[in-house]
């Protein structure tokens, strides 16, 4: 991407990001009100069960939050827009953002379901795994100086950390798994339809409010590296009179 | 050069060095030592325990000691600017994947043959009849762990703070490693039966493939300078 690119999509971010945040609104609240409020009490978990409309879309929001940095860690590497690297920077935070909430929700929920706050089911361990790459990933970020190579480097870890994910699951559900299968799959739908559309609701909202925070953030955190070039430019401008004078 | 003389290089080029000086395994082997021995101190086993446990205290002792070899493969090419001769050699970067990651798989297989018998004799294991099960499990375990730690090694060694980066970012994701080495491990020692445990070697050798083709090809990116 050259420069009137990048100031376009900017552009365009800046212009329709409020619709993001605006949609998303709607739809959670929508969501909580139809979820805590109009839909039934599950019929084996009780009350207890509400807490799913906050952990599953959750829980869904970190793996697509993933899905983008690995998509922009590719992009990345194929053609170096500094662009593409500021959103995978802003993806991983808020991969880990989400994840970690997940895994507390799912704790929260755990306790009185299966009487543990934690196990070691495949979906929690890979969830983890999920949370300590992500952390690694910013933690790399910050000991590079040279912004190319930070980029670089972030983008291989993450590519790696995602072709590793699925096989992290795997053995673990080999190892010992406790989790409730998935109510929506590729099988077919096992949830009745009063819980499913909050369910739903809470989706769509959680990704709306991601995709509005991913532009937020990517937004941000260009505008910071270009105080930086220009603070750079200002500062050896300065020594350079100062040196001539 | 072509791609395989290239590998041999340096393949040769770090026996050589190890060769020389000893560093790496001396230091790889006494680190395992201690492992062992903080191991025995912390749990107080007799036989029965120690049967149950055995197989995660090998994989604990051979994975860090596993990460002071691979800290070490590329650190010691910061000497001298090694490092940037080595990305200006001309040719495919895989080829210097492929010889660093013999390198390390043969420090630490090596590492871990040479302490497995200490195994054997201070915590009473029997081990006879398995013995070429286990060889496998070592080797092809070892094989996924210096695949992804190569690629670590070389993404850590130009970054602060490298020492603890290295496996912060690397045991995380030799976890599917960690535990089919050890479920296998445990298999073996107990004397199951090959069907009971075989889907974990089936495991190690998809990890190693996916790992070294993903590895080979990112290594590229890490040494673009």
């Amino acid at each position: 991407m050259n420069k009137t690119m990048i100031n376009r999509v900017i552009r365009k971010i800046q212009r329709y990001k409020g619709w993001f945040g605006g949609a998303a609104a709607l739809c959670m609240m929508a969501g909580l009100y139809v979820g805590l409020l109009a839909s039934p009490p599950d019929y084996y978990q009780g009350e207890v069960a509400r807490i799913m409309y906050v952990h599953v879309p959750l829980a869904h929001t970190s793996l697509l939050a993933y899905t983008v940095l690995f998509g922009g860690s590719i992009w990345y590497l194929w053609k170096r827009d500094p662009l593409v690297d500021n959103m995978c920077h802003a993806a991983a935070g808020l991969t880990a953002l989400f994840t970690l909430l997940a895994l507390l929700t799912g704790m929260i929920w755990g306790k009185p379901t299966w009487n543990a706050w934690w196990t070691w089911d495949a979906r929690l361990t890979s969830f983890i795994v999920l949370l300590l790459i992500t952390i690694g990933y910013l933690m790399l970020r910050t000991f590079i100086d040279d912004p190319e190579r930070e980029a670089r480097y972030a983008a291989v870890l993450a590519i790696v950390g995602f072709v590793d994910l699925p096989i992290v699951h795997f053995s673990v559900e080999w190892w010992r798994t406790l989790h409730q299968p998935q109510s929506i799959s590729m099988r077919g739908v096992s949830i009745s339809s009063g819980l499913l559309i909050p369910l739903m609701l809470m989706s769509v909202g959680m990704s709306l409010l991601f995709s509005y925070m991913l532009m937020v953030r990517t937004q941000m955190l260009y505008l910071v590296n270009l105080l930086d070039a220009k603070k750079g430019r200002l500062l050896s401008q300065f020594h350079l009179s100062k040196a001539e004078s | 050069m072509g791609f395989f003389k290239i590998m041999q290089w340096v393949v040769w080029k770090d026996l050589l060095t190890e060769w020389r000086s000893r560093e790496t395994m001396s230091s790889m082997f006494f680190f395992a030592l201690i492992v062992i021995l903080v191991f025995s101190f912390s749990f107080s086993m007799d036989q029965q325990a120690a049967q149950e446990l055995i197989a995660g205290i090998i994989w604990v002792a051979f994975a860090f000691t596993g990460m002071i070899g691979l800290g070490k493969s590329f650190a010691v090419e910061l000497q001298d600017d090694c490092l940037n001769y080595l990305q200006g050699c001309p040719g495919s970067k895989g080829a210097l994947y492929l010889g660093k990651v013999t390198a390390n798989f043969a420090f630490m297989f090596a590492v871990e043959v040479i302490l497995f018998p200490m195994f054997i004799v201070l915590f009473n294991l029997n081990v006879i009849e398995e013995f070429h099960i286990l060889l496998l499990i070592f080797l092809m375990a070892t094989m996924g762990l210096s695949a992804v730690g190569t690629l670590f090694s070389a993404l850590t060694v130009q970054i602060r703070a490298r020492e603890v980066m290295l496996p912060i970012l690397l045991l995380p994701l030799v976890v599917p490693v960690m535990i089919a080495a050890v479920e296998a491990t445990k298999g073996a020692l107990s004397g199951d039966s090959f069907a009971l445990y075989r889907q974990w070697l089936e495991l190690l050798a998809i990890f190693d493939a996916v790992f070294m083709v993903v590895s080979f090809w990112m290594f590229e990116f890490i040494m673009d300078e």
